[in-house]
């Protein structure tokens, strides 16, 4: 090992990036001996221009927070809102919740297979996934008239019904989904590449992985149980059966498998909640949005994403403006602090491979 | 794990077995992805249906939306005559404006691809740039999915049973979250105040309610109308009819929420406190008013706070005119009329009562003493029914019949009624005369449809089971032996159309019928009567069809003179016109006197 | 169980409480307190996962409002932790001691509120770049103004008109200035 230490900085142009940012590496060889995450690439500001703007304004803005998973913001929000003004949500409206957010979450799954792969020079798979991908998203764009973001889940319910024969292309899609998971799986986890790529690599201790702020597929690598979804059930989940899978390890390894055991489960909350779709109104309608206030209070709610936990902390002071609206996203820990600590000791060829791993979202962070 | 891990190299070889399938990926432009029926594409608005509300300008979050003048399109009474344009390198697709579109004119469209090298380009007017898009509507909100509330807030009313037992008023008014909850649902567009005779602040005083804010209502509601609670209960309410709500529902209920909003200051000293006008200092001029109706009210008050000294002539022994004498009491309590005039005479309006101009005082003698002179002495002469015996005791005219009645003056309707008329004035002596015990029939001469009378007093009219006769012609009243009435002939009526217009009513031969009645009330229209004018006057006072001929200031033909109200030639003989009468003559004699 | 969480707080610190919901509570404490309980609730009671920080302007009030919420993985509990300090002079006890992630909120929060916190480690400038201005998130730095005197705007737009006024000046109805911060914004 060469005893001379340099400076790397891997982005904000990166193709290994998960976005624009930048982390700033101290490397000796090629292992790295300190990292430093620089953000401020993506800042849009958000949280500053939703006090502007009235509460169902806000919703337009607040999918953007994170590109490759827009729904859970969606779902959240409206959730804190209907928390705070004690909104009830139709039970119609619930299950529909449910499964956008499950498709929410495959779609995000297979765009990480694309990252996940491509990241440890394994492209083949990155092209299907992306493609089948496409496939969720065609069910989005029926739903809800767009394909990424979809603006479809605000306060009170959702925004629309399901379209005539959406329900029958939602199982069509499901099942051949779960056909193409045997395909994957003989393309990235039985492949030699990827076990010895992600192997004991990018390990998070056990021990330690709540107090640093793990949430998410990370965390269920270290073997903890903690998803959101049994914790604080919402929506439909306390209707329907599902197991969180967890695996030992703490490593990209561990984590790849968790998300790889998700996407089943996904797929069948998706055909239990198709099944079990409740009728009436899949919507309790708010008043004129431009004069509709909130009362004053504030909620801290909590979604489970792709990436792990996401929360927002929602002030109202009672006006037609949200006073404070504060995301937490997975990647505000996982892509700072939890990152600086994982990467010494590292290769530098593995650092993408790591931050694909961790569902690093940059726009998360800096928002 | 061994070295060479075998299974590990050959899995991933599987993928190969996609060699030779047929790609998922479309050839374009040969071949065109199919577009969901719901997709958020580019705008297309109906010009025509587009009411120019402007509503989507105000819900866009990224300020893409414009509202322009276009060629062609005309701002009319319910059309602001702009329309929407929007610039597409800020829109985000989010399709709030088609959710918020009252009149349903904006939706989106399945296209979505555009490509030009001039950002210009994407500065559209949906609608007026991609005309052919209309055939490709998507995205779009009908009543159920609209963010609008196009359900009113309904109005609490007395039970049909118990309204005809007494004059106590039929409509209880919003409660304090009932009317919260209607002014929330107006948009705040404007396009009430323009078919509103006064220009009333409507957006303005319904976000302040909307606001919890019911001082700063009142205070904007007095700005230019100092009859409001008046309005609030009986006003005809035109600004309703143009309500954007009203395109697909129900208009926000303008009139309700005034009435709300006014009733909240619960005496003339409550008023004076909450409005607290700047009065301007005492100037040397002297303006006189005859008639103590609503236009010269209005004037009276607007030039007190404009520092002149006004005295008003009223020939009766209450102020109102035909809002105190010619409205019921169920619709508009003494009480009301007292406190809004007491206000009044607290900034300093003086009202000589029971004095009638051309025999208590000369016409000649207020004009001589005055700078000014404001006339609004309304049509205080009914039309008689034009038929044998309409001159038979127990034919009554509505004014009369009214003025009578709400004198509190005892009136001898004996047990059956007939009234005959279709305006809000035939409705209310129907309904007058049920709470005077008797049983009544309606007599129109065209269908229900066709009655100019508010709807709602119509509904309110049947529930307290006044029977209308729809299609009917009174020919003849029929007389007992002592010159009383005793039945009333009429003849059934056909409807039928002539090179368009409105259909005639042609009475069908022999289809006479005789109703018994013990009184016939004829609600058939009024006349001015200019008797108080000295003859030199009138030969110089320019007339139309028995109207006075004013200008847009309400000047007359003769020097100093403004009128205004029912006897002028204007729009419509309401209220709220006459208040808009006495606000401009005010505006216009301040700029004579003053020097604008 | 939130009871006995509240009363042990209660117990041995100084500060007010309630049950907001069955999963969340909220506890508001002095400021010089808030170091304590939170490291009392992380090594004493369990809840070792910090969720989130935030802050809330109350521009009105001339406080900021600062949010701790700790999270315990058994009882799957949540504790809100308010505090307000003077927007005047916002100093803050930094925490990144007891949470190491709290450094990454602690950093933002001193470049978007202006709050210090000392001894805090790490780079001045986490989101923003060369900012000049007021910090951003402080209610009273208006973005809008910010943008219309930074940057230009694209021509091309300059034929809008305000929809209420188009009626007015139609109408000739006259607004007074007491009514105009009702109309549509």
């Amino acid at each position: 090992m060469l005893e001379k230490e340099t400076t790397l900085y891997l982005g904000p142009q990166h193709p290994g990036i998960t976005g624009n940012m930048m982390i700033k590496l101290k490397v000796k060889g090629d292992v790295v001996t300190q990292a430093e995450t620089h953000v401020g690439y993506l800042h849009r500001a958000f949280e500053k221009l939703i006090e502007g703007r009235n509460w169902l304004q806000s919703f337009t803005l607040l999918c953007r927070f994170c590109v490759p998973e827009p729904d859970p913001m969606e779902l959240t929000y409206a959730r804190a809102v209907e928390q705070i003004e004690g909104r009830e949500v139709p039970p119609r409206a619930k299950y529909i919740r449910t499964i956008v957010a499950e498709l929410a979450r495959i779609q995000s799954f297979l765009l990480w297979y694309g990252g996940q792969s491509g990241s440890s020079g394994l492209y083949t798979l990155g092209q299907w996934s992306v493609g089948d991908r496409n496939y969720i998203l065609d069910l989005f764009e029926d739903l809800t008239g767009a394909r990424i973001y979809h603006m479809y889940m605000w306060p009170g319910g959702v925004r629309r019904d399901l379209p005539e024969g959406w329900v029958d292309k939602a199982y069509k899609t499901m099942d051949y989904l779960e056909k193409r998971l045997d395909d994957y799986n003989k393309l990235l986890f039985d492949n030699a590449i990827f076990q010895k790529r992600a192997q004991g690599v990018g390990i998070i201790p056990k021990d330690k992985a709540i107090e640093w702020g793990v949430v998410g597929a990370p965390l269920r690598g270290t073997g903890i149980k903690h998803d959101v979804r049994i914790d604080e059930p919402y929506e439909a989940y306390s209707d329907l059966d599902f197991v969180v899978p967890t695996y030992e390890g703490g490593d990209v390894w561990a984590r790849a498998l968790v998300r790889r055991d998700e996407i089943k489960q996904s797929i069948s909350i998706i055909r239990q909640a198709l099944d079990k779709m409740p009728g009436g109104s899949y919507y309790n309608r708010i008043p004129n949005p431009m004069k509709w206030t909130v009362p004053a209070g504030e909620a801290w709610v909590k979604t489970e994403s792709v990436r792990g936990e996401i929360g927002f902390y929602v002030v109202s002071d009672g006006s037609n403006k949200p006073r404070r609206v504060h995301l937490k996203g997975a990647a505000y820990t996982h892509g700072v602090s939890v990152l600086e600590k994982i990467l010494p000791g590292q290769n530098i060829a593995d650092v993408s491979f790591i931050l694909n791993s961790l569902g690093v979202c940059p726009p998360e962070i800096e928002r | 794990m061994s070295i060479i891990d075998l299974k590990g190299i050959l899995t991933p070889m599987t993928a190969l077995k996609q060699i030779g399938k047929q790609p998922h990926t479309i050839s374009f432009p040969d071949e065109q992805k199919d577009i969901s029926p719901r997709y958020r594409g580019f705008h297309y608005n109906d010009l025509e249906q587009c009411i120019g509300c402007g509503n989507c300008a105000t819900i866009c979050m990224n300020e893409a939306i414009d509202m322009i003048a276009l060629a062609g399109i005309e701002g009319q009474a319910g059309d602001s005559g702009l329309r929407p344009q929007i610039d597409y390198g800020r829109c985000c697709y989010c399709a709030l404006c088609v959710d918020v579109c009252p009149s349903g004119s904006l939706n989106m469209t399945q296209d979505f691809i555009k490509v030009s090298p001039d950002p210009f380009d994407f500065l559209m007017v949906p609608g007026k740039d991609n005309p052919e898009a209309k055939e490709k509507l998507s995205f779009t909100a009908d009543l159920d999915t609209s963010l609008n509330v196009f359900d009113r807030v309904p109005m609490r009313e007395l039970d049909p049973e118990e309204r005809v037992k007494s004059f106590a008023e039929v409509f209880l008014g919003y409660n304090e979250e009932e009317a919260r909850i209607e002014a929330s649902r107006c948009i705040s567009c404007g396009l009430c105040t323009e078919n509103c005779p006064v220009h009333m602040h409507i957006p303005e005083y319904i976000n302040a309610i909307a606001k919890a804010d019911d001082e700063a209502a009142i205070k904007i509601i007095y700005d230019n109308n100092d009859l409001p609670e008046m309005c609030g209960k009986v006003c005809t309410r035109r600004c309703e009819d143009v309500c954007a709500l009203q395109v697909r529902g129900e208009a926000v209920a303008i009139r309700w929420l005034k009435r709300y909003a006014t009733e909240r200051a619960e005496n003339a000293d409550m008023i004076a406190e909450i409005v607290n006008p700047e009065i301007r200092e005492p100037n040397q001029y002297k303006v006189g008013i005859i008639g103590a109706g609503p236009g010269g009210l209005t004037a009276a008050y607007y030039l007190a706070l404009r520092g002149y000294n006004v005295t008003v002539y009223e020939a009766h022994k209450d102020p109102g005119g035909m809002i105190m004498y010619g409205i019921p009491k169920y619709r508009l309590p003494y009480e009301s009329i007292q406190k809004q005039v007491d206000y009044m005479k607290k900034v300093g309006v003086k009202i000589h009562f029971n004095t009638v101009v051309g025999k208590d005082i000369s016409f000649d003698e207020i004009y001589n003493n005055s700078d000014a002179v404001f006339m609004a002495v309304g049509l205080q002469d009914a039309w008689n029914l034009g038929i044998e015996n309409d001159d038979a005791k127990g034919v009554w005219s509505a004014i009369n019949f009214l003025g009578k009645v709400n004198s509190g003056e005892p009136v001898d309707i004996g047990k059956r009624v007939v009234v005959v008329g279709g305006g809000d004035v035939s409705i209310d002596c129907s309904r007058v005369s049920r709470r005077l015990g008797a049983e009544v029939y309606q007599s129109y001469r065209r269908r229900i449809q066709d009655m100019p009378a508010d709807l709602e007093e119509i509904e309110g009219a049947e529930a307290e089971g006044v029977h209308i006769m729809p299609q009917t012609i009174p020919t003849r009243v029929i007389k007992d032996e002592n010159g009383k009435v005793k039945g009333l002939e009429y003849v059934r009526a056909e409807m039928i159309s002539e090179g368009g217009g409105r259909p005639r009513p042609k009475p069908i031969e022999g289809s006479e019928t005789i109703i018994e009645c013990d009184a016939v009330i004829a609600a058939i229209g009024q006349k001015a009567d200019y008797s108080l004018l000295p003859e030199h006057i009138l030969a110089k006072l320019e007339m139309q069809k028995n109207k006075i001929v004013v200008d847009e200031n309400r000047k007359t033909s003769i020097p100093k003179l403004f009128a205004g109200g029912d006897a002028v030639v204007s729009g419509r003989n309401d209220a709220i016109s006459a208040i808009a009468d006495g606000y401009a003559a005010t505006k216009a004699i301040d700029a004579m006197l003053m020097g604008s | 169980m939130q009871e006995n969480i509240l009363n042990q707080l209660k117990k041995v610190f100084k500060i007010d409480g309630e049950i907001k919901t069955p999963m969340r509570i909220k506890i508001v404490a002095d400021k010089d307190l808030v170091s304590s309980i939170l490291l009392y609730l992380k090594n004493q009671m369990g809840f070792i996962h910090l969720n989130h920080m935030s802050c809330v302007d109350w521009i009105e009030d001339n406080k900021f409002e600062l949010v701790y919420i700790v999270w315990h993985p058994e009882q799957k509990q949540t504790v809100l932790v308010h505090t307000f300090i003077d927007r005047n002079n916002p100093v803050m006890e930094n925490i990144d001691t007891i949470w190491d992630q709290a450094n990454t909120y602690e950093r933002e929060m001193r470049e978007m509120y202006g709050i210090e916190f000392p001894g805090l480690i790490g780079a001045k400038e986490f989101i923003l770049e060369d900012w000049q201005e007021m910090p951003p998130m402080r209610r009273d730095f208006d973005t809008k103004k910010y943008a219309q005197e930074t940057y230009e705007t694209r021509p091309g737009r300059e034929n809008a008109r305000d929809v209420r006024e188009e009626l007015m000046k139609r109408s000739g109805e006259e607004l007074p200035d007491f009514a105009k911060k009702y109309s549509r914004d």
